[in-house]
């Protein structure tokens, strides 16, 4: 894997992890607005923050004069952050001018991102949106009445769709509308969907699902097989072997009884990790453990004993 | 600018006196080994010595046991739809959640066409537990498939003693394990301490042989049909025309990693360590993934808390250090590397894991370079980090109580 990534996206994240003049990392204090996309969770997670020159009577005319971020993520998000910022604060925008800039224009500035890392872009369109919403919230102003919905309703609500990365139905259709997203690796590529567990694919109401009711049906080229299943933890109690309790019972008895005052005479003991129908897996412990007769031990002593006192199939699998 | 590799787990360096031993197969000794002619006998006996040498390697088993593959991917899906192919009666699978892909995706592919896989957790520190192990053997168990050591946080699982316990619960149970990141580290004595083994699968570059060339062991008399079908080669249990030059280098190569075994491991550990505990040492909210486990001694994987490893691998790059991550970002998937999710390190630290891994190439000089850019490439991405406060270098507040509360 060798980096995709263009001259400018390298260039402008190595300035901006070495702090170069003109680069925006930080946060504003009390900022007209902030907006956060994403968390530590998932692998990105951009805090960005505005401050505006606030118009004396009427917020629609404040303009940004200055944008900066704290990023949480890889070398594109970085650099998408970095981006974001430069865009706004060379438009000079009002905050609802700003909402005018999109990821495709982070993605321009940086002359191209690989597929799969288009949504360290989205992240960034997603952060703006969020604090435009927070300035006009601070600013009185009603975003509604302006014909401006900012969805901020759909990502509590809704059915969730992908798990891994808490995303609504709502949400991602809006987002397959919004940025033309036809394949499922074009939704994990811009806005994470699907990503991680990929069961999400091709379940009902899944992400093909969300595709075909955008799009309308379309022709399916490759079917994917099945997601793999989950990794399952392995039971801590194991349906094949029906646990015979009174046979457990009866072994530590014996060993109480018999073996183990034996042992206690050289400082030793033996203990038992686990029961299966008739292997008994034990180990012997405290000065049996390290001895070089451990083996003759076990077999002769702890074996013969149980074979004779509890069930001549007992087998002794040393631990 | 001098490049410092520091990937030895991904790959490694070809020895100049493998590049010395294979050269005449490319030249002179061209000839096919199946070939009846007398010029064709170089060829065909360099082969031979090459399963000698391996079989002597693997602490002396017969040469008829060593079946020459492409890599150990190769021989691990060999010996695992190999196995299953002959033994249609037993339908589940013992392995562990932190596999290589190689045995983990096949294993995940198997469980697709109706097998029953019991994929075993871990511990913080990379341990399996040895009672979760016993349970799950099962009368209809067919094969345990367990790493040697992990190739992410090169934590060693004691397969000698899962052997044994494995074949003593039922010596019908064939037992697999992946040895490519132990080849030529740690002993391989599949008639002492590993005789419970069936079958051991490596691959020649991890130990400075060429890419492209692998082994596998498999004991006399284990059930499996071959994988690769159309010719006669490797006792018709691998067809195909043998890879003459890269066996004889992956002889050369294990030869060579016995011959001064000690002197490179005991230097290879020091490295590790002074690399190890320079990074601890200066950079804080940082953590040795399988600290608390035993490890092959080259290996270093850190997780960095608060910031991402890609960004960190880049900015490695851009100083000539070669490192990988098991971030999100790197792997070409959204999820961070599978192994460390199994061992629960916290989400603030998960993206933020970089392997370091030495070889016998490394020096002092490597470590210091290390030692010298690492620091600041974290504290330069800490910087930008939301969760981090860079004048007081120590994570903000509410990320503090994030990372405690996921540490649990």
């Amino acid at each position: 894997m060798a980096w995709e990534y263009s001259e400018k996206t390298k260039q402008i994240f190595m300035d901006a992890v070495h702090g170069k003049p003109g680069t925006h990392m930080g946060e504003i204090e009390q900022p007209d607005g902030i907006g956060e996309h994403g968390s530590i969770a998932c692998g990105d997670a951009l805090r960005f923050t505005f401050r505006v020159r606030r118009h004396p009577t009427d917020p629609l005319q404040d303009v940004i004069t200055e944008a900066r971020y704290l990023t949480f993520g890889c070398t594109s998000a970085i650099a998408s952050s970095e981006a974001l910022c430069t865009l706004i604060e060379q438009g000079a925008f009002t905050p609802i001018g700003a909402l005018g800039v999109t990821n495709r224009d982070i993605v321009e500035y940086l002359g191209g991102l690989p597929d799969q890392k288009i949504h360290c872009s989205v992240m960034g369109a997603e952060a703006l949106e969020a604090a435009v919403f927070n300035w006009a919230q601070k600013r009185g102003v009603d975003l509604l009445a302006l014909g401006i919905d900012m969805h901020t309703e759909e990502k509590e609500e809704g059915r969730l769709v992908c798990q891994c990365f808490g995303l609504t139905e709502p949400y991602l259709k809006r987002k397959i509308r919004e940025l033309g997203l036809k394949t499922i690796t074009e939704i994990t590529g811009a806005i994470k969907a699907g990503g991680a567990c990929m069961s999400c694919h091709h379940k009902p109401g899944g992400l093909q699902d969300l595709l075909n009711e955008v799009w309308g049906p379309q022709p399916l080229t490759l079917k994917l097989l099945p997601g793999p299943p989950e990794p399952r933890e392995a039971a801590g109690t194991d349906r094949s072997v029906p646990s015979p309790y009174q046979f457990s019972k009866q072994v530590e008895k014996v060993l109480d009884q018999y073996v183990r005052p034996m042992l206690a005479r050289d400082g030793g003991g033996v203990e038992i990790v686990d029961i299966k129908d008739t292997a008994v897996y034990c180990r012997l412990i405290g000065a049996c453990a390290g001895c070089g007769g451990a083996g003759m031990t076990m077999k002769l002593m702890v074996e013969r004993t149980l074979k004779e006192m509890v069930d001549d199939r007992i087998r002794i699998i040393t631990v | 600018m001098r490049t410092v590799y520091l990937d030895n787990n991904a790959t490694t360096a070809v020895a100049p006196e493998v590049v010395e031993a294979i050269e005449a197969y490319f030249t002179a000794e061209y000839f096919n080994p199946s070939s009846a002619y007398d010029r064709a006998a170089p060829a065909a006996q360099a082969i031979k010595r090459a399963r000698d040498t391996v079989a002597r390697f693997l602490g002396g088993v017969d040469p008829s046991e060593i079946l020459f593959t492409s890599c150990a991917t190769e021989s691990v899906n060999t010996a695992l739809y190999g196995a299953v192919r002959a033994n249609p009666a037993r339908r589940h699978i013992v392995t562990t959640a932190v596999e290589h892909p190689a045995v983990y995706e096949v294993c995940k592919d198997l469980a697709r066409s109706g097998l029953d896989v019991t994929f075993l957790p871990v511990d913080r520190a990379g341990n399996l537990d040895l009672r979760t192990f016993i349970q799950a053997l099962r009368p209809d168990t067919l094969i345990a498939a367990v790493m040697h050591a992990n190739n992410e946080t090169g934590a060693i699982f004691p397969v000698e003693q899962l052997a044994r316990i494995t074949k003593e619960t039922d010596p019908a149970i064939l037992f697999l394990t992946d040895a490519t990141q132990t080849a030529g580290k740690l002993p391989l004595d599949l008639r002492g301490a590993m005789r419970h083994v069936d079958l051991l699968a490596f691959s020649g570059h991890k130990l400075h042989a060429p890419k492209g060339v692998g082994a596998l062991f498999a004991r006399r008399g284990t059930a499996m049909r071959p994988f690769m079908l159309g010719g006669h080669q490797e006792g018709g249990r691998r067809a195909g025309t043998e890879n003459v030059p890269y066996i004889a280098g992956l002889a050369r190569a294990v030869e060579l990693a016995q011959e001064d075994h000690d002197a490179v491991e005991a230097r290879i550990r020091r490295l590790r360590d002074r690399l190890e505990a320079g990074l601890l040492a200066c950079i804080p909210c940082v953590e040795v993934n399988s600290q608390g486990a035993p490890r092959i001694p080259n290996t270093c994987n850190l997780s960095v808390h608060f910031i991402e490893g890609e960004g960190i691998l880049y900015q490695l790059n851009e100083h000539g250090i070669c490192a990988s991550s098991g971030s999100a970002c790197t792997s070409g998937s959204l999820e961070p590397s599978h192994v460390l999710r199994a061992m629960q390190v916290p989400f603030t630290a998960l993206h933020g894991s970089v392997r370091l891994s030495l070889g016998r190439y490394n020096t002092d000089q490597d470590v210091d370079r290390a030692l010298e850019v690492f620091p600041r490439i974290v504290a330069n991405l800490r910087r930008l980090s939301p969760y981090w406060d860079q004048a007081h270098e120590r994570p903000r507040p509410e990320a503090e109580a994030m990372m405690r509360q996921s540490g649990k």
